[in-house]
């Protein structure tokens, strides 16, 4: 059977929009956009995890519209002066488009992928170049990134109508999968095709070659073959984790969805903790909570940066807390970030400044910033108090500011 | 629970802000048919848990197959634990259609 020629994904590519598994909202956003001449933002970026169909779209939109699409990818260098040279005679010279604007063709449009990859120095200035390009582009722009929430796009982001892309879901990729082994004529049972789809996550790109590459070795796909998968870590955001943390039904459940997030699980714990008295009205089952979650920070402790095999323990403890009483979840809007780092980014001026003035009486006293804190500067703040304190503030060489801040300063 | 229908469905009077904030998240009101309807999706889950704070309630939304074009729960779905899109409203294959694509004989799928 010659079926290993070509890769299935380039061979499975979708032709046209509907060939697309999924997002059937983003794509109709996307085609209204491009259809629509007098574009309310000149830029779209579409967004979301990868293998969910957002370069697809774009190519089969533009071979259904019959537009040429000038593309940069991440493979490109996609500096400032890269980016002028290819996309700006594309997207200003309409001499040049019209001229290539027959009956079949209906111009260019820009497409750069893989947007949030720009970085470092061979990408220099390339974001300012886009948003160049964006605002005095006569054709269609179009980008793509998987993660836009990156300081980098933030500029880019005001020019853009955002089109957000969802991970595929699992029924959607088996019917896929089963397409594909019709076309290919391959024998698979659905427990395997129900495996590939439930391990990619999402991601029909992996889960194409995923079926490529175990029916390459298999006269007839079972379940017993797809055992060799590895599970696929995929990011799941803070927002997602807590959402599926506190409506999990299970201990199972809210343990898996740990597994999966790549949550920073200090900063996780810390917002498990802000949130909880949201999650649980019931006085016993939040002390309950709480005593899991005090058991999940002792683990973490003990994980550290090395002992990571201690890391179920944590996930099962935190877990536990999720699960108190399943039965009385109510959605609510969470805290996030956790108070404590709200709290440390609101005061970051006033202990700037008190940490400057700790120095001064340290250099001067001799003594540590700490004690300077805690010896020197009330003394110094009840001196200010009854006025007496002008030779003092002059021989620390205080700055107006810092004598300001001494004098507003409440508590010690 | 309450399940919400997509493409129009009904809210209690709300404040001025928490109607700007709704129509900021992705809401569009329908000031003729007194109902409100999804316009943008980027926010979604924000979007569902205004609706249930408003509500007091859990707020589900039905899913559309796109094999027979019923509309249908997730709780009928043998994937809801694994979906990352659980009860938001997207299209997706209902199970039975789902069900239908299985072989008759043992478990073995011959195309």
């Amino acid at each position: 059977m010659q079926r290993n020629e070509s890769l299935w994904v380039e061979k499975y590519r979708p032709k046209k929009k509907e060939d697309i598994m999924g997002n059937e909202e983003a794509k109709e956003l996307f085609v209204e956009w491009l259809k629509n001449k007098r574009h309310t933002k000149k830029a779209v970026l579409l967004y979301g995890p990868p293998g969910v169909g957002k370069t697809a779209l774009v190519n089969a939109v533009a071979n259904e519209f019959n537009y040429n699409v000038i593309e940069m990818n991440a493979s490109d260098t996609r500096s400032e002066k890269a980016i002028n040279l290819l996309a700006k005679p594309a997207t200003s010279y309409t001499a040049l488009d019209n001229f290539t604007k027959t009956k079949e063709t209906k111009g260019n449009v820009l497409f750069l992928d893989e947007v949030d990859g720009i970085a470092g120095n061979e990408d220099r200035g390339g974001v300012n170049a886009i948003i160049k390009i964006v605002e005095k582009s006569l054709v269609p722009v179009i980008m793509a990134a998987n993660n836009p929430e990156i300081d980098k796009l933030r500029p880019l982001k005001k020019v853009c109508l955002l089109i957000r892309f969802q991970q595929v879901r699992i029924p959607l990729v088996i019917a896929l999968l089963q397409k594909i082994c019709i076309t290919e004529n391959i024998k698979a049972e659905f427990e395997a095709l129900e495996r590939i789809a439930q391990n990619s996550r999402g991601d029909v790109r992996s889960a194409i070659n995923d079926l490529q590459s175990l029916s390459e070795e298999n006269h007839i796909l079972t379940i017993q073959d797809t055992i060799i998968l590895n599970s696929r870590n995929k990011d799941i955001s803070m927002d997602d984790t807590l959402r599926g943390f506190f409506s999990a039904q299970s201990i199972a459940e809210a343990s898996n969805l740990l597994r999966y997030s790549n949550v920073d699980y200090d900063e996780f714990i810390l917002t498990v903790s802000d949130n909880l008295p949201k999650r649980y009205s019931n006085n016993e089952e939040l002390s309950c909570a709480y005593d899991y979650v005090s058991q999940a920070d002792v683990f973490r402790g003990r994980v550290g940066f090395e002992n990571w095999h201690l890391l179920k323990y944590f996930y099962n403890s935190l877990a536990q807390a999720a699960a108190v009483n399943p039965n009385s979840y109510k959605p609510f809007t969470f805290i996030t970030p956790p108070i404590k780092i709200i709290t440390l980014f609101w005061t970051k001026s006033k202990r700037t400044i008190l940490g400057n003035i700790c120095n001064k009486i340290g250099v001067k006293c001799h003594v540590s910033q700490d004690k300077a804190k805690s010896e020197f500067v009330p003394f110094i703040k009840s001196m200010l108090d009854k006025k007496k304190a002008h030779p003092i503030l002059a021989w620390f060489n205080f700055t107006a500011e810092e004598v300001n801040f001494l004098n507003e300063m409440k508590r010690f | 629970m309450i399940v919400l229908n997509k493409n129009a469905f009904k809210l209690p009077r709300v404040e001025k802000e928490k109607f700007v904030n709704l129509l900021r998240l992705g809401l569009e009101y329908n000031r003729d048919k007194n109902v409100y309807l999804i316009k943008s999706y980027n926010n979604i889950e924000k979007l569902m848990d205004t609706i249930s704070s408003i509500l007091g309630v859990e707020v589900v939304f039905l899913q559309n197959c796109i094999r027979c074009g019923k509309d249908f729960p997730c709780k009928e779905c043998n994937y809801k634990d694994l979906c990352a899109t659980k009860n938001l409203p997207f299209s997706c294959v209902c199970p039975q259609c789902l069900r239908n694509m299985k072989p008759k004989q043992d478990t073995l799928v011959d195309f």
